[in-house]
């Protein structure tokens, strides 16, 4: 039985896109460790909605800092784990970035090594945005007040999307007569509606402006020769005379840093697993590219420090049609004026709403959201719970959805967890845990739900868990739940759940099925 | 758009302003004596009685008529450049001719601490607020908290002490002058056409620097350049103190914002956070004091140039007040206070280009 466990686990973990392991977050504080991240595992696959849900102060939104690594530090930090995003283990170097040396409670000394640590934020930065992005609670304290909407987008993709945004201008200017023609044939192949295809082609050449007028000679049903010379003349008059050379080394100098930096996390693993040889062989590789970068395109930096404007203004006017497209992505009307504007100018609606298009802006393949829709009226929570769930189907992209409100999980989440005092207690299909709560904290929090549905005289009282969320520096030793839990046993207060897996996709980590407990 | 708008309203409202503070100079005027505003008009010796000569001084100043017709009358003088007559040690004639004279020489004074010191301010600031609690911060905050409790005129004396040439004999850091605007031993013996050795100050500017620059009189620029230098010091020591505190400050504050997180969790690097996500916002509560620490160094300014013997305008309003020169005073008043609305409106002006939800 176990090995079929283990079978169903790594065919799991085959189409995860995150997979954190065993993470351990403590806040060193001046009245004590608080233990906020005790041992947390989850896995979100690709394409899905997980849900993290639980009361305030249970760890949800330390678990999606966790993941980001923006633990404020001091007072807190990673102290174990390890979260593997797209394969790649973002806390490989982990024990080597500090050593915590815990004398008392309140006396702990954190000795960091500030070389490794920049290097390690420096590979982190490549990675948040690019991959992860989040969006906050408060919309209205998440967005920078002196910044305009733009710019906030903007920065986004011209932090990780210079060689797509130079491939595409390259790809516009040098689009012939005979690249048209080719999208003709094409089109007239397609039988059903060809505008998902037009929207692709004028993405893919960096022309959208053209789209609906294209669209337009389309429909008109024109004979051949005629289309075909409307065509050209609304697609080439998108053009805008980029010095393509110029713009060709830019993108080649942008690869090579992203090549760079493949070959900065590859050392990094090396490093982890003590592969000699291979760091070894990879250090040196880093420094010929370095030394050829050097060579290659000291002229280019050079002159870019000096003369940033000719060198930036492609890519800003690339990155500027990229965001107000994003912003009619996020539904938001008049895009073009919002993309100008500051976040004071907008509702809390469109501010959420900018946030989203920003967390999108690099095409990232997960999402997390903590709690967005908590600082919204209850119509525009609506209105974004809705955008994200389109979003992630249109997108394909994975969303870690984190809230404690168990509605919006049961209508968003495919899979989810409930936490409970920096603990995964419950894990598993939505409708499953809903139907079925094994957890005696899922159960009670379940039971807390007022419904409309149930009239019956007895049951109109609301239930509600006894007392309250432990104190995270003190915590309950065994179970954290234990003290408020109606089922409590010896073996509770002595030592820690597994987490286990008791049905098909439905795991528990509780004493009454499974007596198996941590080391 | 909506800047040039704040803007455009923002000059509108200097015309109250100004218009304000000439009633408090006014008032301030009218609450002497009336005995005191025409002394300067009296002449003991010329056998006339002094009831007769007041008579007609209260005429000739239009004392005889209601308050609010008096104040028309001050004003049209004011914007005549009638601002009356002042006689002291130092300097005897029209105040306005006097203020012409000193004026140059305070402003900068102020404008070369406060550009100094600004541009001092805002990398170290950015530098240690970006790392609370380390070495460099402590030491900042040591330094700033330091010189912004000092008294200036005791910071002066000290930097007299220290680098002051001849103070202590054989002290190698003794290198500037402790007084004055410059040597009189780079002035040859027959003066050149441009420097008046009456009034010991030099044309066009009245600033011996830039005068001496704009007759390539290289010999006096480097003399007087080396004048200029503890003056400027102090000055930007104490202005330095208070900006690096609110500069640390509003950075401290604005790291732990929601939204230094979120540019973190676009990726955007280090460097980039701060200089920026945070920089930005904490200049915003640095410039709001920034005008108030320029009125601050308008009276430190007083002050420094008595104490450096730098002839300005505060020395001249201070000797207008020993010697009861009431039109000095009202003069000088009404001068620092032209002076602090137009560091207010740059202030303001420079607000609201970094702070965009000020352009309502």
């Amino acid at each position: 039985m176990m090995e079929e466990e283990h079978n169903q686990l790594s065919e799991v973990s085959k189409d995860a896109y995150l997979r954190a392991e065993n993470l351990v977050t403590k806040f060193f504080t001046s009245k004590g460790i608080v233990k906020a991240l005790d041992g947390v595992s989850l896995t979100v696959n690709k394409g899905e909605i997980f849900g993290l849900v639980g009361e305030s102060g249970c760890g949800k939104s330390v678990t999606a800092t966790s993941i980001m690594d923006l633990i404020p530090d001091p007072p807190g930090r990673i102290v174990s784990g390890s979260i593997f995003i797209d394969n790649y283990n973002i806390l490989n170097d982990l024990p080597k970035l500090a050593t915590i040396n815990v004398k008392s409670e309140t006396d702990v000394i954190v000795k960091r090594n500030k070389k490794l640590i920049k290097r390690h934020n420096f590979v982190i930065s490549k990675i948040r945005g690019k991959k992860v992005a989040m969006i906050f609670q408060e919309p209205a304290l998440a967005l920078n007040p002196v910044l305009s909407i733009g710019q906030q987008i903007s920065e986004n993709i011209l932090l990780h999307n210079r060689v797509e945004i130079s491939n595409s201008i390259i790809r516009r200017e040098s689009l012939s007569e005979s690249d048209i023609e080719e999208f003709y044939k094409k089109i007239k192949a397609i039988n059903d509606d060809f505008r998902p295809f037009v929207n692709k082609w004028t993405r893919l050449y960096a022309v959208p402006e053209a789209e609906e007028e294209m669209e337009n000679i389309l429909k008109s049903g024109a004979d051949e020769s005629y289309a075909l010379k409307e065509l050209k003349e609304v697609v080439f008059r998108q053009k805008r005379g980029n010095n393509l050379s110029l713009i060709a080394m830019m993108r080649d100098y942008y690869k090579v840093e992203e090549f760079l930096f493949e070959l900065t996390l590859k050392l990094m693993e090396a490093e982890s697993i003590n592969d000699t040889t291979a760091v070894a062989r990879l250090a040196r590789q880093i420094d010929d590219h370095k030394r050829a970068i050097k060579a290659r395109f000291s002229g280019f930096l050079f002159a870019k420090k000096f003369r940033r404007r000719k060198y930036e203004r492609v890519f800003e006017e690339e990155a500027r049609r990229r965001g107000i497209e994003l912003l009619t992505l996020v539904n938001i009307a008049e895009p073009g004026r919002v993309y100008d504007a500051y976040p004071h100018e907008l509702s809390g609606g469109m501010q959420q709403r900018a946030m989203i298009a920003m967390a999108l802006a690099s095409n990232p393949q997960m999402l997390i959201a903590d709690e967005p829709t908590t600082a919204l009226d209850v119509t525009t929570q609506a209105q974004i719970l809705d955008l994200i769930r389109d979003l992630n189907k249109v997108t394909g992209s994975s969303v870690l959805f984190i809230t404690h409100d168990l509605a919006v999980i049961a209508e968003m989440c495919q899979r989810l967890g409930v936490m409970y005092a920096g603990n995964l207690v419950e894990e598993g299909n939505s409708s499953e845990i809903f139907k079925n709560p094994l957890h005696p904290y899922t159960t009670g929090l379940l039971s807390s739900i007022p419904r409309v549905d149930v009239k019956s005289k007895n049951e109109i009282k609301l239930e509600s868990i006894p007392g309250s969320v432990p104190n995270l520096i003190s915590p309950p030793p065994g179970c954290r739940f234990h003290p408020r839990c109606k089922f409590k046993m010896d073996i509770c207060s002595e030592k820690k759940p597994k987490l286990m897996t008791v049905e098909s996709n439905h795991k528990v980590a509780c004493f009454i099925y499974s007596k198996e407990s941590e080391d | 758009m909506e800047l040039k708008y704040y803007i455009i309203r923002r000059l509108l409202l200097l015309i109250p302003t100004l218009l304000g503070l000439v009633l408090l100079v006014f008032l301030l005027m009218r609450m002497f004596p009336d005995t005191y505003l025409i002394a300067r008009y009296i002449n003991p010796k010329s056998g006339i009685p002094y009831s007769v000569q007041a008579e007609q001084a209260r005429a000739a100043l239009g004392l005889n008529y209601p308050i609010f017709i008096q104040y028309f009358f001050y004003l049209k003088s004011l914007f005549t450049g009638n601002w009356g007559y002042m006689s002291t040690p130092i300097y005897s004639g029209p105040v306005l001719q006097g203020i012409e004279l000193y004026f140059p020489s305070t402003l900068q004074l102020s404008i070369l601490a406060t550009i100094l010191s600004v541009a001092i301010a805002i990398p170290l600031g950015t530098y240690i607020g970006a790392r609370p609690n380390s070495l460099a911060d402590q030491l900042g905050r040591i330094f700033s908290l330091g010189f912004y409790a000092m008294p200036i005129f005791w910071l002066a004396l000290l930097l007299q002490i220290l680098l002051g040439e001849n103070v202590i004999p054989g002290n190698p850091l003794g290198l500037f002058p402790i007084a004055g605007k410059f040597s009189l031993a780079s002035i040859p013996a027959v003066p050149p056409p441009w420097f008046n050795p009456s009034t010991g100050l030099t044309g066009p500017t009245h600033l011996p620097l830039l005068d001496a620059i704009i007759h390539g009189d290289w010999q006096l620029a480097i003399s007087s350049l080396r004048y200029l230098f503890l003056p400027v010091v102090t000055l930007t020591l104490a202005l330095l103190a208070g900006i690096l505190r609110f500069i640390r400050a509003g950075m401290v504050d604005a790291s732990n914002q929601e939204y230094v997180k979120t540019a973190r969790s676009k990726g955007v690097p280090e460097h980039l956070v701060i200089k920026r996500h945070i920089r930005k916002n904490a200049l915003i509560p640095t410039v709001t004091i920034l005008g108030l620490l320029f009125a601050s160094l308008l009276g430190g300014v007083v002050v420094i140039e008595e104490v450096f013997n730098y002839f300005g305008i505060g020395v001249l309003a201070l000797n207008a007040v020993y010697n009861l020169a009431i039109y000095g005073v009202l003069g000088t008043t009404f001068i620092f206070g032209v002076t602090l609305m137009a560091a207010n409106l740059i202030v303001d002006i420079a607000y609201a280009f970094i702070d965009p939800r000020i352009r309502y």
